[in-house]
């Protein structure tokens, strides 16, 4: 419909500029992630761009070489078991911040937010010498508690700034219509509480599949992360493999970012 | 003593005995006594701070008092759990779930107390229909207009029949027209489903339209309990008296007690004699206090017997539709306000600047005395 139309309006010189301007930052940032997807396709074994034929050998390379899937495999377990418990232990003591004075809450709540700020050497450390008398070392479990301490402010942060937003009367008002505290909870501040708690846990999950440092003093034969099992492939051989990995990734990640965002948008509309 | 609306044969009374609490070293409630019967609705007046917020959320579970009984139907509730209590409350921002549409926000109480699926329903579509937003069930609480929220706010209150409905200023956020109307309409709703009803309010105006029996509250402390009328006609004191409804405040000086009455000096010199309670003794500094309306400019020569007279000259009228505000000076510094009605048959006021007498019956004319 032509009267829905915008009126035309000439675009200044400042505007073009500044457009040129984003768009140069935008291509800075995403080149180096970009250049990855036609290189997992070259059919050259190193590594030259751009690539002279094209080829899904990486692709299989992949599947031939078990070691990866299973530290893929491990990776994603990792991440989900850290992320669901910094979930738990995030949003209840994000409600013991938000609607609770106790003497040194300040101060505790910087103490949990300390792994962002902490050089993850030091934590990697740390965690390694702790782990080593407690017999968790190289195994399943330390990897994810070490990776709970790494996640939990990210969650923890998202859900103290939404349950601040969220005001008391919401709870008070499900109290006085005979909802009790778990009710009041399940029933209307998760729910309010849903697009921060999934923003945090997306952050999350990737920075536990991502992490490096600190899994590198954990792991061990059999417990093996994918960017640990990449950073040992890579010391021995270099070619598209890392790449055609790389672009699993990217796609997975940009499938789990498209999801989230249609849940917490569907959510807006729906309440789902 | 206004008529109490019908309670209904459920209708619960709400006792608070000698009740306080403590914010730190604040004392919000200072040994707040009430006995608010079954269906009666009662509102909680006073200014900004006075505890009111702090006295309904005692009421309904959500603050503990430090000291004191509340008892609900007769049972002690300072330990029982909110969720408990079977009460409905109106938040001053209404609450209203952001995630959930309008029928769903209503239906939660039922919900709550496992009702099934067909009864929450009806049960839903009758408060809603009651409220008048049966075409609005689908929405979302952002969609709505003030004063729609403020019904769904209401209807979610009231569909688990509770045994109490609190409201903490629910027609604060609107403006006046639609204040005055949902006013009506509250009070409708209230005496229809005869609900034993506590409402905070600072509108003076809102407490004489609304309610039943009116607490006026002062730092924390009941000042005065009372239907409407007896408040305003009767208050027990300057603060009272100046919190509801426009009041004239003269200062005198007590010249003489005898049964009951008052003799008063003015600043100008002309005494009064007024009736007294117990507390006025001579020589006491009090403060005569006189509602505008219930002073008359010039009363016909017939009536003047059985009133007190002040004499005074007029400075200034000020018309203000129905009626029409004289400012008489009456001598000693010392103004008076009169009102006079502007309906047929009223003389024009007299010409500024002329002497006038103005008339008050004794029993309206309030002595109080003053501190200091
Ligand atoms: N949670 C709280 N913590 C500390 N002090 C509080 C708290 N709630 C209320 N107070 C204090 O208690 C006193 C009474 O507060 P309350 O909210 O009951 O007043 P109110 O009569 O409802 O006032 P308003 O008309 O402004 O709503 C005030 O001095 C207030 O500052
Ligand atoms: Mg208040």
């Amino acid at each position: 419909m032509a009267d829905l139309a915008p009126p035309v309006r000439p675009v200044p010189a400042s505007e073009r500029w500044l457009a040129a301007y984003v768009g140069l930052i935008v291509l800075f940032l995403a080149l180096p992630v970009l250049i990855v997807v036609p290189l997992a396709f070259s059919s050259d074994v190193s590594l030259t761009f751009p690539p002279r034929g094209v080829s899904l050998r990486w692709f299989s390379n992949i599947w031939a070489r078990p070691e990866f899937l299973s530290a893929f495999g491990l990776s994603a377990a990792v991440a989900v078991v850290a992320t669901a418990i910094s979930m738990v232990a995030g949003v209840l003591a994000a409600i013991a911040f938000v609607r609770h004075a106790f003497p040194g809450r300040d101060a505790l709540l910087m103490l949990f937010m300390t792994p962002l700020v902490f050089p993850a050497i030091v934590l990697a450390a740390a965690l390694a010498l702790v782990m080593t008398p407690l017999g968790l070392l190289r195994s399943f479990w330390g990897l994810a508690l070490a990776h709970v301490v790494l996640t939990l402010p990210y969650i923890l942060r998202t859900a103290v700034a939404t349950l601040t937003e969220i005001d008391r009367s919401y709870a008070e008002a499900a109290h006085t219509l005979g909802a009790d505290r778990w009710q009041a909870f399940r029933h209307v501040t998760l729910p309010m509480l849903r697009p921060g708690l999934l923003a945090g846990a997306t952050f999350a999950l990737i920075i536990s599949f991502d992490e490096f440092t600190v899994s590198m003093f954990l792991v061990g034969p059999g417990v093996m992360t994918l960017p640990l099992e990449m950073y040992n492939y890579s010391e021995f051989t270099l070619d598209p493999t890392l790449a055609a990995i790389s672009t699993v990734l990217l796609v997975l990640t940009s499938i789990a970012i498209l999801v989230i965002e249609k849940l917490v948008g569907l959510g807006k509309q729906f309440g789902g | 003593m206004a008529a109490s609306s019908q309670p209904s044969s459920d209708a619960v009374g709400v006792d608070l005995r000698a009740v306080r609490k403590w914010y730190g070293p604040v004392q919000a409630v200072r040994d707040v006594s009430l006995a608010i019967r079954p269906g009666e609705i009662v509102s909680l007046l006073g200014p900004s701070g006075c505890g009111k917020t702090t006295t309904l959320r005692m009421i309904a579970g959500l603050e503990h008092p430090d000291a004191g009984e509340i008892r609900i139907g007769g049972a002690l509730v300072n330990a029982v759990a909110p969720w408990k209590r079977n009460i409905g409350m109106v938040f001053q921002n209404y609450a209203l779930f952001p995630h959930m549409s309008v029928a769903e926000n209503v239906a939660f109480g039922l919900a709550m107390r496992r009702e099934g699926r067909a009864a929450i329903d009806a049960k839903v579509a009758a408060a809603m229909a009651q409220v008048r937003l049966a075409p609005l069930a689908d929405r979302r609480p952002s969609q709505l207009s003030g004063g729609q929220r403020q019904r769904v706010a209401l209807a979610r209150a009231i569909v688990t029949r509770p045994s109490v409905l609190l409201l903490d200023e629910p027609l604060a956020a609107l403006d006046r027209k639609l204040r005055e109307q949902m006013q009506v309409e509250i009070k409708q709703l209230q005496r229809e489903v005869g609900i034993t009803t506590v409402f905070v309010t600072h509108d003076q105006e809102e407490a004489l339209t609304l309610s039943d029996r009116i607490v006026v509250m002062e730092e924390g402390r009941v000042v005065q309990t009372g239907t409407p009328s007896e408040v305003y006609e009767r208050p027990r004191s300057r603060f009272v008296s100046d919190f509801i409804g426009f009041t004239n405040a003269v200062r005198g000086r007590v010249e003489a007690v005898e049964a009951g009455t008052a003799t008063v000096a003015m600043g100008s010199g002309q005494t009064i004699r007024v009736p007294a309670e117990a507390d006025i003794a001579p020589a006491q500094a009090v403060d005569l206090v006189v509602r505008p309306e219930k002073v008359e400019v010039d009363p016909p020569e017939a009536a003047r017997p059985g009133r007190t007279l002040i004499a005074g000259t007029l400075r200034h009228s000020v018309y203000t539709g129905a009626v029409t505000y004289h400012h008489v000076d009456i001598g000693g510094g010392e103004t008076l306000i009169a009102m006079t009605p502007n309906g047929d048959g009223h003389a024009g006021p007299p010409a500024l600047g002329s002497p006038v007498t103005l008339g008050v019956r004794p029993e309206n004319m309030l002595v109080f005395a003053r501190a200091g």
